[in-house]
């Protein structure tokens, strides 16, 4: 009795239609529409990388193409190590990198925590916070030069309204010690509107109910904020800021606009030393060298924070 | 612990009027659970009393204080929500922990060891203690949670269908260990369900709730023998009351309509009613009538074998009779 059921069941099941076609496999058919996409990730992803290791090992020049390519081992890799200009960039672009961050984090959550609270318009606040970060980069460096003009920018101005100084007293893109900083501030203000959206998120999915469940559990609102809200937001912000962090270390088109690497080099990040090297001076396997060590360093610091963040998104 | 007194508060979301005009009290050590369907304003009711939710109008006295304008800590009391509701960041162990480490109880942090392995032990899940929550399942989560409450020892136990989620027999289980608790305690506990079973078996006092309204207060006994309406009646006993035209039986009638619970049907001898199906269901038998084209549900000896289309006879004893509208009449 039961072994006729079983066949009835078989029989009634379809062959696979696929089996069936043009007498390929399923696993044939499935590596033909995947065959174009890593194809082309291997042309414009994977060989330039490995071409690019090869390079770092020569002096070849791009712009010479008749001159013979000598291999000359490790000294690219020797001379920018040991380069103590190159770790001036490198110094500005942690600078860079920390102090935005810490800015970005610090505002953006406190305005998604502001947004969060349920109030009338909050939708409206929310579009006009946004703003920035969808301005063209080269737009919002062109506009903040204005900005910062010493004798007619409005942020002179302002500054020179609360601190009481001639507002063409300091130069925020052409003094040594203020440059730094102004770059800081014009990405902050571009964005901060990112890592709010990512917190909102974060705060928008807590469920009400668990603060109703530690409200009658007799937690106070700053207890509820450290032992609910925090953690809770935590894997959003450590995201935010690892989006955050690969985009700034590549930072390249604001500053441009904004100081151009100057005054001296100052603000002169990697990228921008880099683009320098490979397309001004013309130093190809030299900027390749480099282009690897940076991009070891990236993937190098990367790979310890995604571990870090699946931690706390397990915890 | 202690005694709640509920004023006539009410409660509208927009236009839905959720809970209207309630009075009643909560006796210090009592068992009561609210009764009734979905949408009947059971949890409103229990959310107004926890000050989750702020009263349109009445007022809330717990252990003789008004507690209108206080804060749910403030009211101290400890409730079971029917979501779950754990912290999923937490372990188990610290959820259970967490309202005790509350600043305001200032606890020993080896008392909080020593509770919480308690209420884990009496709860079936000392071995889940060091998993997360959102690793537990959902019979589990819900355990957790009344854990969470039964740690503290607070005014009242306001428990939102806490056992719906569960097992049968985890239910069964937990709904005589809640008893014991609840009476080993001492504790004020209300609960809210629409499972009979778990309303008679437990509650010192059933409210049964229609329609936002507390349509009647008292012990399961008065509630069962003197249901004040059809909508009561209807609400217990297993198989339901059947509500029939008084005149399909011969005599006279206190009112329109009667009400046979299976223990008010006399089998043997009255109107003839036709077996349409009978179910065994072990200790019993139920027979599904049919009596001049009204359907009738009834038990009978479960040794007894009825087959379909045979015709018995059945005639009321002790029945209840309610008006036309569906109320009582005595």
């Amino acid at each position: 009795m039961s072994d006729r059921t079983i066949d009835r069941v078989a029989s009634a099941t379809p062959p696979p239609v696929a089996r069936k076609i043009r007498g390929l496999s399923d696993r044939a058919i499935a590596w033909i529409f995947v065959a174009p996409t890593i194809f082309l990730l291997l042309a414009i992803n994977i060989f330039p990388l490995i071409w690019t290791i090869r390079l770092s090992f020569t002096n070849y020049k791009a712009n010479r193409i008749g001159r013979e390519v000598k291999e000359i081992g490790f000294r690219n890799y020797e001379r920018i190590l040991t380069d103590s200009d190159i770790w001036l960039n490198m110094q500005a672009t942690a600078h860079f990198l920390i102090w935005t961050i810490f800015f970005q984090v610090l505002i953006g959550f406190t305005l998604a925590w502001l947004i969060n609270k349920k109030f009338k318009g909050n939708d409206l606040w929310t579009t006009i916070i946004v703003l920035p970060m969808m301005l063209s980069p080269a737009v919002v460096g062109n506009f903040w030069k204005f900005l910062y003009q010493p004798q007619i920018g409005l942020f002179n101005y302002i500054i020179a309204f609360f601190t009481g100084k001639e507002p063409s007293s300091f130069e925020m893109l052409g003094q040594v010690n203020l440059a730094p900083w102004s770059i800081v501030i014009v990405d902050t203000w571009m964005w901060t509107p990112f890592v709010m959206l990512i917190c909102l998120a974060g705060l928008r999915s807590i469920p009400d109910y668990i603060y109703e469940a530690a409200e009658i559990d007799r937690a106070s609102k700053l207890r509820q904020f450290f032992t609910i809200t925090i953690p809770m937001v935590l894997p959003f912000l450590m995201l935010a800021v690892l989006f955050r962090g690969i985009e700034n270390f590549k930072m390249f088109d604001l500053v441009v606009q904004l100081t151009g690497g100057g005054p001296g080099s100052t603000t002169e990040l990697t990228s921008i030393n880099l683009k320098r090297e490979a397309f001004e001076k013309w130093r190809t396997g030299y900027a390749s060298a480099y282009a690897i060590i940076l991009f070891v360093t990236v993937f190098g610091l990367a790979s310890i924070y995604v571990k870090a963040l699946n931690k706390v998104k397990e915890r | 612990m202690a005694e709640v007194q509920l004023n006539g508060i009410s409660k509208a979301f927009g236009k839905t009027q959720a809970v209207k005009d309630i009075t009643m009290t909560i006796g210090d050590g009592d068992f009561v659970v609210l009764l009734g369907p979905t949408g009947a304003g059971k949890t409103t009711t229990l959310r107004l009393i926890s000050g989750l939710e702020k009263l349109d109008s009445g007022s809330v006295f717990i252990g003789g204080r008004d507690v209108v304008h206080d804060t749910p800590a403030q009211r101290d009391v400890a409730m079971v929500f029917q979501q779950y509701s754990l912290y999923p960041h937490l372990t188990v162990r610290d959820n259970l922990a967490f309202p005790l480490r509350s600043p305001i109880l200032k606890t020993p942090e080896d008392e909080i060891t020593r509770k919480v392995q308690e209420i884990a032990e009496i709860l079936q899940i000392p071995h889940k203690l060091d998993n997360k929550a959102t690793a537990l399942s959902g019979g589990e989560m819900q355990r957790v949670s009344i854990g969470r409450a039964l740690v503290r020892n607070p005014s009242i136990y306001l428990m939102d269908e806490p056992l719906s989620s569960l097992d049968a027999k985890l239910r069964a289980d937990l709904r005589v260990e809640l008893k014991r608790i609840q009476a080993d305690l001492g504790s004020t506990l209300l609960y809210v369900t629409h499972d009979q079973i778990e309303a008679m078996t437990m509650a010192t006092h059933i409210g049964v709730l229609e329609e936002g309204q507390l349509v009647q207060y008292g012990t399961p006994k008065e509630v069962y023998e003197n249901p004040v309406s059809v909508y009561v009646a209807s609400r217990l006993g297993q198989p339901r009351i059947n509500i029939l035209p008084s005149n399909l039986f011969p005599g006279t009638h206190k009112g329109p309509q009667i009400g046979l619970r299976p223990e008010n049907i006399q089998q043997g001898d009255g109107i003839e009613a036709r077996v349409l199906r009978s179910e065994h269901l072990g200790d019993q038998t139920r027979l599904h009538l049919e009596v001049q084209g009204h359907p009738v549900t009834t038990l009978t000896d479960p040794h007894q074998d009825v087959g379909s289309d045979a015709t018995i006879k059945i005639s009321p004893q002790n029945p209840l009779y309610f008006d036309a509208s569906g109320a009582r009449v005595v």
